[in-house]
């Protein structure tokens, strides 16, 4: 058999082989083929508007836990990642991390500055959400839920979101990353009143 | 070269063949997947996204617009460097003629954008109504129309009128009612008879995200988990099990009198919007429908036919009515700022900072209205629905460490009957589908680590 005979058939069983690979494990493969490690830009000030703004494109796009990086074509490209696995390598964020990066917080817990990640910078950044309900690391501090205003955050052991607006009945639209099968988007929620959600505020903007 | 030395070569040509037609077969699917992925991102325009909070009662002639407008730009990464917007917000006295043109201006400490209504129309018996148009500038490649609706459903303002004064004081979280009756309950498990929890670590934990109460009594539990409603008939200890194809994740539901079951999901498939899904009482599908807009917190089924409260519009809009479903540019139509009830009375709900103000409204405005205060915080409206001459609202009042609902019972003078319940459900639900008002009967919904079930308090029987 010829070489170029050979190369056609490889080829072809290749290119079905991955096709098939991405289709049924390509969850495994968006943060490899897609993101980088770049370092952030120090940004002088940051508003809530442009966090608005850095958030709403992460919109649609997927959560992966412990995940943080995405893209911005409005599609989830790695659906159906197990929840269980934290090492899926899927598209999104988690809770914790979309909030870090929406905050644009550095690494270092002890510095309070601004930071602009990507959206395809891989970083979920170093708190969980029940640390930044105790308000933990530099830039962070609990407030009263009664004051929240958009862009705070309301956050409990396990999950947090932001408030991108409120309601006329008085519940909050919120823009979070969820979980796998809701990825992150804004949804109306009642976690302003409930006792087991704190308020928390990102310092230091306007 | 002789035929052992020609085997060998065309083995070679074949295992190169081989391993290079592998290397760039997978490779140019890897670069033709990722650029996809990288063009998708490029190629969009801006955008603009927009909130409203609608003044739908107003106390004061002195009347603003306000708007938080973002524009997103999707070809930069610099989130301070974002494009600009403009736009008119559109006003009349009542709720018929010319619309007049007010430009939207930008407040420099507040960022958003602003509209002072004449107040020769903020002022006027009838209310005002409104819409904005809202564009990125200078170009207005993109125009976002609040509520979208526009000049055929736009906003409805009213005056409050001579509201009845709620004085709620300080709210002492003290030990809550006692329900007449548990009248459904389940353990959380996968069983016949058990509702489901959506799975994962990460997740906290959601399962049996609304139910509903038809006339006879019978409790309806969404058990969207296991997509299906568990369904108690009036007395019976175990339910019985009712398939849905939904799609099991969190969803607000709402039954018709006919037993037609219409389920709200709060997820879109990719770049859609969330379904209302139609099902008869046996669960056989009749149908669905997508919601006009992208955010959609309660689904409702009353007079006005099946409505479902939208946003950013903040709008109730008509999903079905007569039989059949309603698309989003009729939805979009129907849009009104409160929800209507028998004999055309629509109840306008305003919760702001620590006050709610809450209208029964006719054609001609408001028939009668409530101001409620309260020194503890106020949370969500969970419910605000006419019961003969009187007004059920539920509330939530909370502290940084509590939080417990709030009953009242409306009339003329003021407060009939109020009474405090547990508020901390172990398992998320929709938002706002922890009541429901049958007669003189408030049902809630509720859960703990055990399972959840409905319980049923008499409203006006002490």
């Amino acid at each position: 058999m010829s070489g170029t005979r050979m190369f056609l058939i490889s080829f072809v069983i290749a290119s079905c082989l991955a096709a098939a690979g991405t289709a049924s494990a390509y969850h495994t493969r968006f943060i490899a083929n897609n993101c980088n490690y770049a370092a952030p830009t120090p940004t002088p000030y940051i508003t809530r508007d442009g966090s608005i703004a850095v958030a709403l494109r992460a919109r649609h796009e997927g959560y992966q836990w412990g995940g943080g990086c995405w893209n911005d074509n409005d599609i989830d490209d790695s659906p159906g990642d197990p929840p269980e696995n934290v090492n899926t390598g899927g598209e999104g964020g988690d809770c914790s991390g979309f909030v870090f990066k929406v905050w644009r917080e550095s690494e270092t817990e002890s510095n309070a500055g601004f930071y602009q990640w990507g959206m395809l910078r891989h970083i979920h950044g170093p708190y969980t959400a029940a640390r930044f309900k105790a308000g933990e690391g530099a830039p962070n501090i609990s407030v009263s839920k009664s004051v929240l205003i958009k862009m705070d955050a309301l956050a409990k052991s396990g999950h947090i979101g932001m408030i991108y607006a409120t309601n006329a009945d008085g519940t909050d639209q919120i823009i979070e990353a969820k979980g796998e099968a809701y990825g992150t988007s804004i949804w109306t929620r009642t976690y302003r009143g409930d006792s087991s959600y704190g308020g928390v505020r990102r310092t230091g903007w306007s | 070269m002789d035929e052992r030395g020609n085997r060998f070569a065309v083995r070679r040509s074949a295992a190169a063949g081989l391993l290079a037609g592998a290397v760039v077969g997978s490779t140019i699917l890897v670069i033709v997947g990722s650029a996809i992925a990288q063009s998708a991102a490029d190629s969009a325009d801006p955008y603009v996204e927009a909130t409203h909070l609608p003044p739908l009662l107003t106390t004061a002639d002195a009347v603003e617009l306000e708007y938080d407008a973002y524009c997103i730009d999707p070809a930069t990464d610099e989130a301070e460097s974002w494009c600009d917007v403009t736009g008119s917000a559109f006003v009349r006295p009542g709720a018929s003629g010319h619309f007049r043109e007010v430009p939207l201006m930008r407040d420099g400490a507040t960022n958003r954008l602003v509209a002072r209504v004449p107040e020769s129309i903020a002022s006027s018996r009838e209310g005002f109504t409104y819409y904005a148009e809202i564009e990125t500038a200078p170009e207005g490649a993109s125009v976002v129309t609040l509520p979208a609706g526009g000049a055929s459903a736009p906003h409805r303002s009213l005056p409050l009128g001579q509201a009845i004064q709620v004085d709620l004081g300080t709210h002492r979280f003290g030990e809550p009612a006692r329900a007449d009756e548990r009248v459904a309950a389940a353990a959380w498990g996968d069983g016949p008879s058990e509702a489901g929890l959506e799975q994962g670590r990460n997740v906290p934990p959601i399962g049996a995200s609304a139910f509903d109460v038809d006339a006879s009594g019978t409790v309806v539990l969404l058990d969207q988990a296991h997509r299906r409603l568990l369904r108690w008939r009036p007395g019976a200890r175990s339910p019985t099990q009712v398939p849905l194809e939904i799609d099991g994740a969190l969803a607000d539901m709402t039954l018709a009198q006919d037993g037609t079951v219409y389920v709200l999901e709060s997820v879109g498939r990719a770049g859609r919007t969330p379904l209302v899904r139609r099902f008869d009482a046996g669960g056989r599908s009749l149908g669905s429908t997508e919601t006009a807009e992208s955010r959609s917190s309660q689904i409702r089924h009353g007079s006005g036919g099946t409505v479902v409260l939208q946003q950013p519009s903040q709008q109730w809009m008509r999903v079905a009515a007569a039989g059949s479903l309603v698309g989003p540019d009729g939805q979009r139509r129907s849009g009104r700022a409160g929800r209507l009830h028998g004999g055309g009375i629509e109840v306008i709900v305003l919760r702001h900072d620590n006050e709610i103000r809450v209208a029964l409204a006719g054609s001609a405005g408001v028939l009668r209205s409530w101001r409620i205060t309260s020194e503890t915080a106020l949370a969500e409206v969970q419910l605000a629905e006419p019961l003969g001459s009187h007004l059920v609202l539920v509330t939530r009042v909370y502290s940084d460490g509590r939080d417990q609902f709030v009953v009242l019972v409306l009339d003329r003078s003021g407060v009939r009957r109020t009474f405090a319940l547990e508020s901390a459900a172990w398992a998320e639900t929709a938002p706002l589908a922890r009541f429901r008002l049958v007669g003189s009967s408030l049902f809630r919904l509720d859960s703990t680590p055990a399972g959840v079930f409905v319980d049923r308090f008499d409203l006006e029987g002490k």
